[in-house]
């Protein structure tokens, strides 16, 4: 049977799951640098390692409100088409493996946020996570940001 | 294997193929600039002989990656040197055009190579008219080259061909060789009686025959040889040295009795002859030759204790392994005889085979790859090619540690003040201190691994002044200078086309015809000279003619006429000489293909200043005229100076900043809703980064603030900072693709505690305000 492996993280209430083969490693939060000008879902640049990488905010992509940095913030960077970025997270939880039938499409009306970044929702017994679509994390459509 | 790599003799063209087209464009270079150097000086055999061999290692690397068109050229181009080099036929000018061409065609079937494309371009023209030139002029002569005739001699009539059971791919290289005129031979090797280690003798035959040919097949195999109790061995051999010197060559590894060396005769061992024998054909598909392919990935085993001292002992007699100070084969050997001597030990190793095949493939296209890299006895080449990502991921490590190496004092200087007396404490900063200067040390030669020479980009330019010259009708040299200086890769990539257009220039309209220059009482033959050397941070270039020099006086009319200056406007020699880098100007009567359709000296100058380097002018009626050109060493390091705006760092690329100012509040006037400062008489449009990047405002505003003035071509603007951290050499990082393009941020660079620090874009900023006045 088809297995996903995820990495799952959370925001606020909500557990997420990026898929592995996506992730590059998962960081603590270096000092960022703002970027002027730049979409207001990119916090800013961190040095990985000398390469300069951008960092989004999932809660603001998300349009959740913003929370200060605990011990459990961290970020997560992926790899998506060959380009390198960091998600910024409130706690990694785990790693998993899921059914790929446990997987179902997104709710129409999908759970407060934008569709676009959701590729589905896993149920493990009674927790639900939302699994993102990386490919419309950075740029991708536009319309969110104006609304935002 | 798909169906290409049959087309190409099995060789898995990808891997190979950016080593081949380096190697050959590179020999093409070469050929290039060798024919003009022959066309100079005439016969110079020691240069014929190195066209030659330029002509042939391409011919030898085309051939193994199956590209007919340029194996066919090169051929042609082979003998028609051979006969030069025997003194068959003179140097004429009609011979160096062909050739010439052929480099040109070559280099474009290369491109198109690059490209993955099939060649479609022809070469039989150029081909036939270098077969003409050949048989033209010496009709009686015999079309075999030298090399053959001379080895058909060896063949005698007791000398029975051994079948080496070659398979497809290596039969097909065989009669690729045959073809293309290689000499093939048999050499057949007798090991003194009780010989230990015969496969070690085999592997160092082998290394020492790559070394002047390539090595198709050895035989028996290496298994065989090692478990057999066999008086010898033979190589199946492509090499166009003598017979005596692969003789005298192998004579001088320990415990080869006799080598003696046969023409192998062309069609055996050929695909139809292929293993009759059963054993030979069971044994296996590819037989693996190359030692220093197969052993490194493969399984060290440790071998015994008890065999280690036996294999030294049996190996110190040997003067040549032990003294030899070739870099390059050296270690490889060491690497072989480990194994084989694994192999000893382990006697019955399963595995074995399965490693040896799977290898089997990739190293066979190496071997003619290598032979023809750095076989045909060329020069050594004490050089490797590395892949500039790997350079720049080199960098970034080194960048690392520097700052790590900071946290590591800083921590050191903690616990300093926490246990003031301690040793430890003591001995910690003292390593810390050496730390640093290795790291220094580091940093500069990892630095220095980018700088090229100039050379490389000069290289170019005599073809191209030779080639103009004739267009034109006049008499030329370019006399090179300086090509040892270096400079940055990222610098070298982009100098190129700038400095060909100033030449084309140079010659064009700098340098006379032969007429008016003997009129002028001087001597026909004209000089373009490019020179290059170190100042300070900077490279200067200097591209410098003796021709008529600058007409001034009409360059200063035609300006006026164009409306580009005043018509009373003073200017020096010197402003009226630039004039000429304004856009639209142009002041050739007509317009030649060479140059002058009034886009080429703003072009030139716009190029440059983007590089952030100056061009200048220097002219002198009748004596000739000097471009110089200054260009930072680098473009992946620049000086910037770092300002702070609130909490935020930025850094201004110090080549665009005039002075800074400290500037009272009050003299800062608003001018129609933009702040504005007055300078010695003049305004000065200010902007606020803190405003411009949308920064949160500062608590306490003091009264004086700083002033960055920057410029960019004749704009200035002042940026309103809060303080001047000082100047720093910073390294340009890009954003990256998701935030390149930012308007004002040019890059970003990390600072020494590891912080990323975003590199201000002067240029956009002064744009954006220049808009912002006009609405």
């Amino acid at each position: 049977m088809a297995e996903d492996q995820l990495v799952t993280f959370s925001l606020g209430s909500e557990e997420f799951g990026v898929d592995i083969m996506r992730v590059q490693e998962i960081i603590r939060i270096p000092p960022i640098t703002r970027v002027p000008k730049a979409p207001i879902y990119v916090e800013g640049v961190i040095n990985l390692r000398g390469n300069v990488i951008p960092v989004v905010s999932l809660r603001t992509r998300f349009g959740m409100t913003r929370v200060e940095e605990t011990d459990l913030s961290r970020i997560v960077v992926l790899q998506v088409q060959n380009k390198v970025f960091g998600i910024r997270v409130d706690a990694v939880t785990e790693v998993l493996r899921i059914d790929s039938e446990a997987i179902e499409p997104p709710p129409p009306v999908a759970l407060g946020m934008d569709s676009q970044f959701i590729r589905g929702v896993g149920k493990i017994g009674e927790r639900l996570l939302i699994l993102l679509d990386l490919d419309h994390i950075m740029g991708g459509e536009t319309s969110h940001d104006v609304s935002a | 294997m798909t169906e290409d790599d049959g087309k190409n003799q099995g060789v898995d063209l990808g891997e190979f193929l950016e080593f081949y087209l380096l190697d050959s464009q590179e020999q093409i270079e070469k050929l290039g600039a060798g024919l003009l150097q022959l066309e100079k000086e005439g016969g110079n055999i020691g240069l014929i002989n190195d066209l030659f061999r330029s002509a042939h290692s391409l011919k030898g690397a085309s051939g193994t990656m199956g590209f007919t068109p340029i194996v066919a050229m090169t051929h042609a181009a082979e003998d028609l040197l051979d006969r030069l080099r025997q003194g068959k036929i003179d140097v004429s000018l009609e011979m160096i055009d062909i050739l010439l061409a052929v480099t040109d065609r070559v280099k474009a079937m290369l491109a198109q190579v690059e490209q993955r494309l099939e060649i479609t371009l022809g070469y039989e023209d150029l081909v036939s008219s270098m077969k003409a030139l050949v048989s033209s002029q010496i009709p009686a002569a015999p079309v075999t080259p030298q090399l053959v005739t001379k080895n058909q001699k060896v063949v005698d009539n007791d000398f029975v061909p051994l079948n080496f059971s070659l398979d497809p791919s290596e039969s097909a290289k065989l009669n690729n060789a045959q073809i293309m005129g290689y000499s093939v031979y048999q050499v057949d090797v007798k090991l003194a009686p009780n010989t230990l280690m015969k496969a070690v003798r085999a592997v160092m035959a082998t290394q020492r025959l790559e070394r002047m040919g390539t090595v198709i097949k050895l035989f028996p195999s290496i298994e065989e040889l090692e478990t057999g109790n066999l008086e010898g061995f033979s190589f199946l051999v492509l090499c166009d040295e003598p017979v005596e010197e692969i003789k005298r060559e192998l004579l001088e590894i320990s415990e080869l009795s006799d080598v003696v060396a046969h023409l192998y005769p062309d069609g055996i061992g050929g695909g139809e002859e292929r293993a009759k024998d059963t054993k030979n054909a069971v044994e296996k598909p590819v037989l693996e030759l190359d030692p220093k392919l197969d052993l490194k990935p493969s399984p060290k085993p440790s071998p015994k204790p008890g065999l280690k001292p036996d294999l030294e002992s049996d190996l110190k007699p040997d003067p040549k392994l032990d003294l030899k100070s070739d870099l390059k084969s050296d270690p490889k050997l060491d690497l072989s005889l480990n194994v084989v001597t694994a192999e000893n030990t382990f006697k019955p190793v399963p595995t074995k085979k399965a490693v040896f095949e799977s290898k089997g493939a990739a190293s066979e296209s190496v071997i003619p790859t290598e032979g023809a890299a750095n076989g045909e006895g060329n020069t050594q080449v004490h050089t490797i090619r590395v892949d500039t990502a790997r350079m720049d991921n080199l960098i970034n490590l080194v960048g690392e540690m520097v700052i790590t190496r900071t946290r590591l004092v800083q921590i050191g200087l903690d616990l300093k003040t926490q246990y003031q007396t301690d040793n430890m404490v003591n001995s910690l900063n003292e390593a810390n201190v050496y730390l640093g200067r290795l790291m220094n040390d580091l940093q500069e030669s990892v630095m220095r691994l980018r700088m090229v020479a100039i050379g490389t980009v000069f290289s170019r330019f005599p073809r191209l002044v030779r080639d103009l010259a004739k267009k034109t009708g006049k008499e030329i040299e370019l006399v090179l200078k300086g090509e040892d200086t270096e400079l940055d890769k990222t610098v070298v990539e982009v100098i190129g086309d700038p400095l060909m257009h100033l030449i084309r220039n140079s010659v064009d309209h700098g340098i006379e015809s032969p007429k008016e220059r003997r009129a002028a009482g001087k001597t026909e033959l004209g000089t373009v000279t490019l020179d290059a050397y170190h100042e300070g941070n900077h490279i200067a270039i200097l591209i410098s003619d003796d021709g008529a020099g600058l007409p001034l006086e009409k360059i200063r009319n035609i300006a006026v006429s164009k409306g580009l200056i005043g018509e009373k406007e003073e200017l020096s020699e010197r402003d009226i000489a630039n004039l000429i880098f304004l856009p639209g100007f142009s002041t050739a009567d007509k317009v030649t293909d060479i140059s002058g359709r009034g886009v080429g000296m703003d072009v030139v100058k716009k190029a440059l200043n983007n590089l952030g380097g100056m061009v200048d002018i220097a002219t002198r009626q009748g004596q000739g005229t000097t471009f110089t050109i200054r260009l930072p060493l680098t473009l992946a390091i620049i000086q910037a100076l770092l300002v702070e705006v609130g909490e935020e760092i930025y850094a201004v690329p110090l080549s665009s900043v005039l002075e800074t100012l400290l500037v009272n509040r009050t003299d800062i006037k608003t001018v129609g809703g933009l702040p504005m400062v007055q300078l010695r008489g003049n305004t000065l449009p200010l902007i606020s980064l803190q405003e411009k990047f949308g920064l949160p405002a500062p608590e306490i505003v003091s009264n004086e603030v700083f002033v960055v003035v920057v410029g960019f071509g004749d704009k200035a603007l002042g940026l309103i900072v809060d303080e001047l951290r000082g100047q720093q050499e910073v390294v340009i990082k890009s954003l990256g693709d998701f935030l390149n393009n930012l308007p004002g941020i040019a890059g970003a660079t990390i600072l020494g505690d590891g912080k990323v620090t975003l590199i201000l874009d002067i240029g956009s900023l002064i744009q954006d305000v220049l808009v912002m006045r006009k609405n």
